[in-house]
């Protein structure tokens, strides 16, 4: 074991994906319900990899500060984008450290970005809804070179899906179900 | 840069084999009985002792390839302390892989062990499984009363039925649990409809096999993902050790190892060895137990005075046609009948029996019998009992190796004299 992470079972399983492909298809989803005002409760889908479901038994609350007209319970749906984004690069990350053998005994990764609320409020349609860029900052200390952390942020950008998923465009599929309303 | 540098996930080489082993020679290419005699069998090199000696030892050396293995997490792959693994159960375990056909096998000190183990090591917060209303009992108190402890859940139905066991699966379920035959009716777990709907709902399969052993049906060849069994019973087959055993895949079993660190329930060196011993002689016993049960069987369904027989290997056994099909014509070493005039006379039998022992346990080389009313099932009332097939008179006789001569004249004694009319002076 290093970095409480088995070598052994991370090479087991890529090797596995690489006979394998199916065993690397790995299938998420959340479902989220509206609960009152900004306030809403996400529940975690079963997963399926390879050819086997995973159960997810795992909710989370989301809200908005009352400054944007919430009641402060959790964080908001851009901070679990970031906390999101962050765990994805440290998985990424630390993987990528155990693989090259490099002990690593503090990750704290620190993600900044802007929102401009004008394009959400419609006041602006020239301005991006979205962040327009995020900012991060990598703080490390291990057995492991400037050159190896560089190398491993590199490895981060091209192989982090959370990365990826943000940082390239991604088909949005939507559709609408509507029920009919009780009297 | 160095490569070092420059590696990553993909460039990692070690992939899984099957063992853990000190030898390569798996025997796959021959049939049971040669499997059970040379199959993991470690010959001492020091001293040219033919047979596994007895690891009696609870560490070992550490040395360079153990320190590596611990830091790159393959401890299972080395010895290093007995509770991970010790030359003793290594040994067992490669004649149970063989027998079984699996990749890997682990032994437990009972078959409580590997089944609790292997459950908690398969599911996931908040799963469920769907098991047998007929279950063993153990397996029933963990599922019914540990699993929602855990935050899981379990729904017990039919083991025959496999829409039952389709209308039962939900959103959360994870494991399909069942026997291959049950305590003590003799119902027939449809094992290649079961791992189909497995495979349609992306569901694991475990199959409890203690009662048929894979002398008598591989759940593994049938896509079965784990098999477990109890090795107090035919595995061992002399009724003089406790333990169990979990076989499948190397990815799956791997999976369960940590679990089995952490519950304990390892198998003692001593203990591995009289298994592996006993094993030397599993086809041969399992093929006597057969042909008795099969004899034994066919004489109490010719018996006026026994009013049901439940044997896979006889017409009258509802499942009959699947038995065929799936047991290949090895019926197993039980048999459960209904004597006429209930759960007296049961009693009366048991005491004129000379040979059959009255204990409960199955699987041994003697014969064992016991009322299922007062043992398995005792826990229920007799209104339950009868729901669920337990009739007065039920007894459940785990056939030995005697010679079937000796057993049939026992019971035809025994028979006559429960019914002997008593003299009125």
């Amino acid at each position: 074991m290093l970095n409480n992470i088995n070598i052994a079972g991370l090479s087991e399983f890529t090797n596995e994906v690489k006979e394998n492909n199916n065993e690397g298809k790995a299938s998420y989803g959340i479902t989220l319900d509206w609960v009152s005002g900004t306030k809403t409760k996400v529940k975690t889908k079963n997963m399926v990899l390879g050819d086997h479901k995973i159960v997810r038994d795992f909710e989370f609350i989301i809200d908005e500060p009352s400054q944007l007209l919430g009641v402060n319970h959790a964080p908001n749906p851009a901070e679990y984008m970031l906390g999101g984004l962050a765990g994805c690069m440290a998985v990424t990350f630390m993987a990528g450290a155990t693989a090259m053998n490099i002990e690593i005994n503090k990750l704290k990764i620190e993600i900044d970005g802007e929102l401009d609320l004008n394009g959400f409020l419609g006041i602006d349609k020239q301005v991006n809804s979205g962040f327009p860029e995020l900012k991060f900052i990598f703080h490390v200390q291990g057995s492991g070179t400037q050159e190896q952390y560089n190398q491993l942020i590199k490895r981060v950008s091209q192989h982090s899906p959370n990365f990826n998923t943000i940082k390239n465009e991604v088909r949005m599929i939507g559709a609408l179900q509507t029920e009919a309303s009780l009297n | 840069m160095d490569a070092t540098n420059d590696m990553w996930l993909n460039d990692l080489t070690r992939k899984r084999e099957k063992g853990p082993t000190l030898h390569k020679e798996s025997y796959s290419e021959f049939s049971d009985a040669t499997k059970a005699v040379h199959a993991g069998q470690y010959n001492d090199p020091n001293t040219g002792a033919l047979g596994t000696p007895i690891y009696q030892c609870s560490t070992f050396y550490l040395n360079e390839a153990s320190y590596k293995a611990i830091e790159e997490g393959r401890g299972r792959d080395e010895m290093i302390y007995s509770r991970y693994g010790n030359p003793s159960q290594w040994s067992v375990q490669e004649k149970l892989s063989s027998l079984e056909k699996a990749e890997s096998s682990i032994v437990f000190s009972s078959g409580m062990a590997a089944i609790s183990s292997t459950l908690l090591a398969m599911l996931d917060k908040g799963s469920h499984v769907v098991s047998s209303r007929d279950i063993y009992g153990g397996t029933y108190n963990f599922l019914y009363e540990d699993l929602y402890r855990y935050g899981m859940s379990v729904t017990f139905t039919s083991p025959t039925n496999i829409k039952d066991i389709e209308a039962a699966i939900q959103e959360n379920t994870k494991i399909l649990y069942f026997e291959a035959l049950t305590n003590p009716l003799l119902k027939i777990t449809p094992i290649k409809d079961l791992v189909a709907l497995g495979r349609k709902y992306n569901l694991r399969v475990i199959i409890d096999n203690t009662f048929l052993t894979p002398y008598n049906v591989k759940p593994i060849d049938l896509g079965v993902d784990l098999v477990v069994n109890s090795a107090t019973k035919y595995l061992n087959g002399h009724s003089d050790l406790i333990g169990g055993t979990v076989s499948g895949s190397r990815k799956l079993i791997d999976c369960i190892w940590p679990q089995m660190l952490k519950n304990g329930g390892s198998m003692d060196p001593h203990a591995c060895f009289l298994l592996e011993r006993s094993l030397k002689t599993f086809a041969l016993r399992m093929r006597t137990h057969n042909a008795n049960a099969l004899k034994l069987a066919n004489y109490f369904e010719a018996h006026e005075k026994i009013k049901r027989v439940y044997y896979p290997g006889i017409q009258s056994h509802p499942q009959h046609d699947l038995a065929k099909s799936q047991m290949n014509g090895k019926y197993s070493g039980m048999v459960s009948f209904e004597i006429e005039g209930g759960d007296k006379n049961a009693h009366k039998l048991l005491s004129y029996l000379k040979l059959p022992k009255e204990a409960t346990s199955l699987g041994g080389v003697e014969s064992l019998i016991s009322l299922p009313y007062n043992t398995s099932q005792a826990s229920l009332t007799k209104e339950q009992q009868k729901n669920i097939g337990i009739n007065e008179g039920l007894i459940r006789l785990s056939v030995g190796i005697e010679d079937i001569e000796d057993l049939i004249s026992d019971f035809e004694q025994a028979i006559t004299n429960v019914f002997k009319k008593e003299l009125v002076c």
